[in-house]
């Protein structure tokens, strides 16, 4: 009885939502005018804060400063929260209806997954969304789960070539190499010529999409519900990626701490190439010895035989849906300041972030930084990547995969075989094998 | 104190036990010989290098600038600079983090040391139904991997409007700490003779004075041994911290310190720095715990 | 507490001497302070641990994870409204599905785990307490600079231990590490040590030891305060030798506290979780993970599946339940346990 007496309300709240929305989508000229006064709305809001403290965290905190200079009565309360901890922070915290931020900055990959789970707000209808088509496709497909749109991208970006200028032309290469084959070349060629080693190639499941998306392989085909992480394009990506550590081009990777023993190589100049994304710029441009950002080159990553493409990763803002109602206004005048085109435009400016926004590569902040028009076409190349709840759970096995054949030796397809039975098992049952 | 003294000295038993074991101490030590002497701090020093090694790298690593500290030259001394400490002392929450571990720390040690005394003395001396299925149970709660049990406690720490409040870490950190010190004190508590309880008994004491008056301060070195694990269970822990606090000032020094190094980008320079700080309070409170680290009967007995 | 009351006892002054007490009345009179004393921490456990424990059986028993839990999944609209949708896989009991997909290796490597794990609480606690009880007679000797050793030698335990784990990680580092650099020093050929299953699991054990000892020392060095020195100083009048009076005197009078830290220094190690999660990270390719950490990784990333932890949590605690009924039936014969 109780149950359908509460469906029944539910429902009831539902249609009143659905022509509310009618209402404001006609309304066109109260969208463009705000119906209240900025400085009228008063809240407080807290914002888990996931990017670097140290590098990133001070900017954001500035763009709040400005953010209250035009809303003065919303108060936001800062959180920087490590990203590694987020994710499970944000969703306890969240089904336990106490403790979670109002807002987060959520990694591409959990969109889908807390919007499964119940944890956000739908954004279908309100401000944030009123210039959707100003937004990139891709990081903005991220958002969607279900014909709704979940969270607004903040920040987008895909793995690239990172190249030492100087050690290229000391070995007598005069651009960066565009396929895989010339990137084994170039590498053997400056492993002869230089002190240094050609690549540094990281043995984890993210950094190995380039050579699987280079053949034309992906993990799972979400349209006709398919694994096809063992398909011989993939394996045959796999195959490029360790003939160039067998034959010397590439330097034997670390099983452990790999990740940080590539950037310590690249920094002190002892690899000239690896496969990064802008997320490291600012670290690479402060290493002493280095060069700064003259000696730092960035390319789209190389090609196999089908293609030639990055993972599209970054983050986005998304509100819980356990901030209460009279919040939602003060929420999404935030979200909007933040995800502006100005706002992203101040953001690469200081920080070398790539924008969302079609509007903001137009700006003179953007079209004048070297890094953001050196990674535009990077993130033109990006692919998407499924953007399924699940999606968090491909990279564990895909990690250990990557251990087995770079380091282990394991047979490719061998290996490639093993993560699809576990994909089957443990993260897409539903799926075909 | 007058109480606690004369039923200790007025028993036998403890005064047997003190006035050799003071006497068994002078002869012990001058018997020892060269070579003997030699090799005893020969292979203290070797245990003391290893265990200073790890500790010295994070030591010098503090005085580094952050690309020092990773590096292919190996270097012990490079670029030396305090700006690390500044950084964490001046531009950090670090003060108020340390004031929330001194508090958490405190309270787990104090509140953990009475109740596991409290509970060890009960098992030790009273043969009371449910002793035994009590011991076994507090193995059990140790069996249970806590990173498994995190999500049911966070939601019951929600229920009782814990969560982001220091008093949520502490209770967090009595559920560790209290079953493995109730069995050291338990055991402790079984080696201190009974006639003493016997004696106080005979005196007047109730169990609780029995407890609190004659047993308690026989079992210091227990104590301060439960006492130090206590606080730094306390002291150390993360995980629980990570899961339930979630503003910057209520951060604990250990969690606050794993702000330092995020997934990509980590500033091991402050880190390190920041652990140089965080382990040398641990350090004086073991350096006063140890103090009591000898033979409560003989203490015991001697100020009687 | 109502049967007490209830029960017609005669009203009489002098308490506890009744004529025909109940057995639940006497009982209570006789051991009301004992259980006083432990009350308030039976509370605590019952609720914080063993509720969730409880729980976990049962949801080992059903598919519950993080998605199928809710009866329905409200999608709130920042517009207004709420729109329910009834969960189209509700969780359900599932009998001993988990048990089953997990003992046949459908699910995860739990053989191999279990294996790792053996071997890594094996050789820790071994050395912990082999080390700690050398050390901890060592310094209980009065000795110059005693104070000194004691301080230096329980530092390891005082750095929190993340910390020594990363500085460990770093100490073993292929290319920057220490340890290679020594053995490159040396003449000996560095070591990969993360690539290989055993030499990683060996950093591993290395850096437990190395934060475990400590511990073991000053839980010895307290429980050798309760030995008598009168008995020492019996044996040496009879001509013991220093290892006969180790063997006859310290060993037996720490029975209570190596009983203690024994049996739990395994529980402890067996479910320790930051050590292989942040030295080896389970590398290579999984080989050095344990139980907790395996049952981690398959459990809480991505969506959690609740089901599968509890399943892995009834495992790792029956089986430690196991080893502490051997290790009771064990030391019952040479005496009371507990």
């Amino acid at each position: 009885m109780r149950r359908t007496a509460r469906g029944i309300a539910v429902l009831a709240s539902a249609t009143l939502a659905l022509s509310v929305a009618a209402c404001g989508g006609e309304d066109k000229a109260a969208e463009e005018q705000p119906a209240v006064d900025p400085a009228s709305l008063t809240a407080e809001l807290t914002w888990w804060d996931t990017s670097d403290p140290k590098n990133e965290g001070p900017a954001f905190q500035e763009l709040i400063a400005k953010f209250n200079q035009t809303h003065p009565n919303v108060k936001i309360n800062y959180q920087s929260v490590p990203f590694g901890e987020a994710q499970n922070k944000f969703k306890t915290a969240a089904q336990a209806k106490t403790g979670a931020p109002d807002i987060l900055r959520a990694e591409v990959a959990w969109v889908p997954e807390f919007a499964s789970l119940g944890h956000l707000y739908a954004l279908d209808g309100s401000e944030l969304l009123a210039d959707e088509s100003d937004f990139l496709e891709t990081p903005l497909a991220s958002n969607k789960f279900d014909g709704k749109t979940y969270g607004v991208p903040q920040v987008t970006d895909s793995l690239a070539l990172m190249y030492n200028k100087e050690l290229l032309s000391e070995a007598g290469i005069s651009a960066p190499p565009t396929t895989w084959a010339e990137l084994k070349t170039a590498a053997q060629t400056i492993k002869e010529k230089t002190d240094a080693e050609g690549v540094y190639i990281n043995p984890a499941g993210y950094f190995l999409l380039p050579f699987m998306y280079g053949e034309g392989g992906d993990l799972v085909d979400t349209a006709s519900k398919k694994i096809v992480i063992n398909s011989e394009q993939n394996a045959a990506g796999l195959a490029i990626a360790r003939d160039l550590i067998d034959s010397g081009a590439a330097a034997k990777p670390s099983a452990n701490d790999a990740y940080g023993t590539m950037m310590t190589l690249f920094k002190e100049k002892k690899v000239a190439m690896i496969i990064n994304g802008p997320w490291e710029v600012n670290n690479v441009k402060q290493a002493p010895g280095f060069g700064g950002l003259e000696n730092l080159g960035i390319a789209p990553v190389p090609g196999g035989s089908a293609k030639a493409g990055g993972p599209v990763g970054g983050h986005n803002y998304v509100i819980w849906s356990g901030m209460p109602q009279e919040k939602v206004d003060a929420a999404v005048a935030f979200v909007k300041f933040m995800s502006s085109a100005e706002s992203q435009a101040f953001l690469s400016e200081k920080l070398g972030l790539l924008p969302t926004r079609t509007s903001a590569y137009d700006l003179d902040a953007v079209k004048n930084n070297a890094t953001v028009a050196a990674f535009q076409p990077v993130v033109e190349a990006g692919v998407g990547r499924p953007w399924i709840p699940e999606a968090g759970q491909f990279f564990g096995p895909l990690d250990q995969m990557a251990t087995e054949v770079l380091i282990q030796n394991k047979d490719p397809k061998a290996a490639l075989d093993t993560v699809a039975k576990k994909y089957k098992a443990e993260v897409v049952p539903s799926y075909e094998n | 104190m007058s109480q606690l003294t004369t039923p200790a000295a007025a028993t036998p038993a403890a005064a047997v036990a003190a006035a050799p074991a003071k006497a068994a101490k002078r002869p012990g030590r001058s018997r020892r010989s060269p070579a003997k002497s030699l090799l005893l701090h020969g292979t203290l020093i070797v245990a003391s290098l290893i265990a200073l090694g790890p500790i010295v790298w994070v030591l010098l690593s503090s005085f580094k600038p952050g690309y020092a500290v990773q590096s292919s030259d190996l270097t012990l001394v490079k670029d030396p600079t305090l700006a690390n400490y500044s950084y964490v002392l001046f531009d950090t929450n670090f003060p108020k983090w340390l004031l929330n571990s001194v508090i958490v720390a405190a309270f787990t040690m104090l509140i953990g040391i009475f109740f596991s005394a409290t509970t060890g003395y009960a098992v030790s001396r009273f043969n009371f139904p449910g002793r035994r299925p009590l011991m076994m149970t507090f193995l059990i709660t140790q069996m249970f991997p806590a990173a498994i049990l995190i999500v049911p406690i966070y939601t019951i720490m929600a229920r009782f409007g814990l969560i982001n409040t220091l008093p949520a870490l502490i209770i967090a950190y009595l559920t560790i700490a209290v079953p493995f010190c109730a069995w050291m004190l338990k055991g402790y508590f079984d080696s201190i003779p009974t006639s003493l309880d016997e004696a106080a008994a005979l005196d007047g004491c109730g169990p609780f004075a029995i407890f609190w008056r004659v047993v308690l301060p026989l079992a210091r070195p227990a104590i301060a041994v439960t006492a130090f694990y206590t606080f730094l269970t306390a002291w150390g822990e993360v995980m629980y911290a990570s899961a339930f606090i979630q503003t910057d000032n209520k951060f604990t020094l250990a969690y606050g310190l794993q702000q330092f190094v995020p997934q990509f980008n980590p500033q091991w320079e402050y880190l390190t720095a920041a652990a140089v700080l965080v382990t040398v309070p641990a350090g004086v409170v073991f350096m006063i715990a140890q103090r009591h680290l000898v033979s409560g009967l003989t203490a015991g007995g001697t100020k009687g | 507490m109502t049967t007490v009351t209830a029960d017609p006892a005669p009203p009489s002054p002098p308490s506890g001497r009744s004529a025909r007490p109940s057995r639940l009345r006497r009982s209570w009179e006789k051991h009301w302070y004992a259980w006083a004393m432990v009350l308030p921490v039976v509370i605590v456990l019952a609720v914080l641990i063993f509720y969730p424990l409880f729980r976990g059986i049962w949801l080992s028993l059903t598919n519950l994870t993080e998605a199928n839990q809710a009866a329905e999944i409200c999608t709130r609209s920042i517009t207004g409204g709420e729109v329910c949708a009834e969960n189209p896989n509700r969780w359900e009991f599932v009998g001993l599905d988990n048990y089953l997909n997990v003992l046949s290796g459908n699910v995860g490597d739990f053989w191999q785990w279990t294996g790792i794990t053996l071997i890594w609480t094996l050789g820790c606690v071994v050395f912990h307490y082999g080390l700690g009880l050398g050390l901890a007679v060592m310094l209980n000797r009065p000795m110059w600079g005693r104070g000194l050793y004691r301080v230096l030698l329980v530092l390891p335990w005082a750095v929190p231990a993340f910390v020594s784990a990363f500085a460990w990680k770093f100490i073993f580092n292929e290319r920057f590490g220490l340890a290679n650099s020594l053995l490159s020093s040396l003449g000996i050929d560095p070591v990969d040590w993360f690539a290989n299953q055993w030499t990683s699991l060996f950093t591993a054990i290395i850096t437990n030891i190395w934060l475990g000892v400590p511990f073991m020392m000053v839980a010895l060095l307290g429980g050798m305060q309760t030995i008598p020195g009168e008995l020492y100083e019996a044996a040496e009048i009879d001509g013991a030798s220093a290892w006969q009076r180790f063997r006859n005197i310290t060993l037996p009078g720490l029975r209570p506290v190596s009983m203690t830290v024994i049996l739990l220094g395994t529980i402890w190690t067996f479910n320790m979780f930051p050590i292989i999660f942040l030295v080896t990270e389970g590398q290579p390719a999984g080989g050095t993970e344990i139980l907790v950490t395996g049952a981690f990784r398959a459990a809480f990333e991505g969506i959690r599946n609740y089901s599968l932890a509890s399943t892995y949590g009834v495992l790792i605690l029956s089986i430690l339940l196991v080893f502490s009924m051997f290790y009771r039936r064990a030391l019952r014969k040479q005496g009371e346990v507990w």
